[in-house]
């Protein structure tokens, strides 16, 4: 038996990993300076004129009033993603800066880190953009934006919405393909309890075995944290190699097992020397489920899962067997479907407060997620080589991480060329542990 | 079941897989250039396994099987 709540036309409601990202939302505004945001970055090979991107971005976030969206809840258990009816005026968030000493790339990725570091304005605010001059023709283009309102791969492409309908002038019609309404969700609970019980099953046998963390110390009395991010990038020639080693080492079209191997083995000396001993990594990979083809369907909120891996420390050295150990549980995860009896599961903790849920959250491990995150974006969303009539060098991603574990690593490619960006909480690693893993992974990556 | 009949079962399949529509999955092209990844791989490993009752974790596979839909729908035919 089904049955839709209706939805009205400024009311969307939310999924249960749409809940889950507010509940990091939670976790990550307690305990470090901002919540659960993002960041993606273009870097452009000639300047773009300000009030060009200003006036455009104007023009086309006008056509999107979901953007000064907040969570809400009536006497329904589904919360809601409430947003008026047409955009009102608390402005564009862009900032412009200069960049008018150095070049180096840690003076502009500092910059960049204070972007996605810095709060949103308010509860309504959820976007907000960047545009940094070097002292050389290279600009960099930034949108921070809150994992409420997308997913990597749906801001990927919301700036490539903006950018094919950048010299249309009011008349656009691309806001219809959009799906701006949800189903309450609240039926076939038996199915859903169901997926919970092995969900659980899952959680209860991995929480068994002792997991291997860096210990977070959060003062609350001090300044709140910040994240630090490293950008690795390698060219054209070096993918290649890259892409071909990962075939070759762990399958055709095994590139995520093979990253994910790569990190662990990366991490591991650094987790050797910081974390106490412990028997595995757990390692959460988010996964896409959009369920339409066209992204555009599906483009504000989140539609992504998850895989949970476990990692025995002992293990970790020998690349051949983990790969194998990786790809047999993502074998076996897809064919319980353990993403989706996620998704099911997620659904019936939409009734819990997310203040409550991060108390749960903690349990399992004893206060501890995972070992550190991961993400592969095998595709990219933002199809054009240009933005503002610049040509795009480089695209990459910035998240900031949930803490516990407060450490990650997140792959992507753009134009054939891939990006490693390493994100931890300041303070949580030094310097020169980062320089260790970043030369541990282009060794690794590159062979040499 | 024909090559054919299996190709086609793969077809309907993988267009569920990727949400496209079945007319734009090619049975000529190799996998990566219909958009799959890993996960998308392993969801057809299990696809193939309910639907044709194989067990292909053991058997002889080679990275030329699966370079498009045609020569994996050749390879099940020799299985079945």
């Amino acid at each position: 038996m089904y049955f839709t709540v209706p939805s009205s036309k400024n009311k969307r409601y939310l999924s249960g990993f749409d809940w889950v990202m507010g509940v990091i939302d939670h976790i990550l505004k307690r305990s470090t300076c901002s919540g659960n945001a993002s960041q993606i970055v273009f870097e452009l090979d000639s300047p773009v004129e300000s009030a060009d991107v200003e006036n455009s971005l104007n023009r086309f976030l006008k056509f999107f009033p979901v953007v000064q969206g907040r969570i809400s809840r009536d006497l329904n258990l589904a919360p809601y993603w409430r947003f008026p009816g047409m955009t009102h005026g608390n402005g564009l968030n862009l900032d412009v800066c200069h960049l008018d000493s150095s070049t180096a790339q840690t003076s502009e990725m500092s910059l960049m880190r204070e972007w996605v570091n810095r709060p949103f304005r308010d509860e309504q605010d959820h976007l907000s953009f960047h545009l940094m001059y070097t002292k050389g023709p290279k600009t960099y283009f930034g949108m921070t934006f809150d994992h409420r309102l997308f997913d990597a791969r749906g801001a990927e492409s919301f700036m490539h919405l903006f950018q094919e309908n950048l010299h249309d002038n009011g008349t656009i019609h691309f806001h219809r393909d959009i799906r701006m309404t949800a189903s309450a969700d609240l039926s076939e609970w038996k199915d859903k309890f169901e997926a919970g019980r092995h969900l659980n099953r899952k959680i209860i046998a991995l929480s068994k075995t002792s997991l291997k963390y860096i210990p977070v110390t959060l003062n609350h009395c001090e300044t709140k944290k910040s994240f630090q991010f490293m950008l690795i990038s390698f060219n054209e020639h070096d993918t290649e190699r890259i892409f071909a080693r990962a075939f070759e080492e762990a399958g055709y079209l095994m590139a995520m097992p093979y990253f994910l191997a790569v990190a662990a083995q990366t991490l591991h000396e650094l987790f050797e020397r910081k974390a106490l001993p412990a028997d595995s990594y757990i390692v959460p990979v988010s996964v896409d489920k959009r369920s339409s083809g066209d992204i555009r369907q599906e483009l504000f909120f989140n539609y992504a899962s998850m895989f949970l891996f476990q990692i025995h420390a002992h293990a970790v050295q020998d690349r051949r067997t983990l790969i194998r150990d990786i790809k047999k549980q993502m074998y076996e995860q897809i064919q319980s479907c353990f993403p989706e009896n996620l998704l099911k599961a997620a659904a019936l903790l939409r009734i819990a407060p997310v203040s409550f849920l991060r108390k749960i959250f903690l349990l399992p491990f004893e206060g501890k997620f995972a070992s550190f995150c991961f993400s592969h974006i095998g595709r990219c969303s933002y199809l054009s080589p240009e933005f503002m009539g610049a040509k795009i060098n480089n695209l990459f991603h910035m998240p900031r991480v949930p803490v516990p574990p407060g450490i990650g690593i997140f792959f992507n490619s753009y134009n054939g060329m891939l990006n490693v960006v390493i994100s931890w909480l300041d303070g949580l690693v030094g310097d020169d542990d980062i320089g260790t893993v970043e030369c541990n992974l282009r060794k690794m990556l590159c062979g040499k | 079941m024909t090559p054919k009949e299996i190709e086609d079962t793969l077809i309907k399949g993988i267009a569920s897989i990727l949400s496209k529509n079945e007319s734009s999955v090619a049975s000529d092209l190799p996998l990566h250039q219909l958009g799959i990844d890993s996960m998308g791989f392993v969801e057809i490993l299990v696809y193939i396994e309910k639907t044709f009752k194989l067990q292909l974790i053991e058997s002889d596979l080679t990275k030329k099987d699966f370079e498009t839909i045609h020569a994996l729908a050749s390879f099940i035919s020799k299985q079945l």
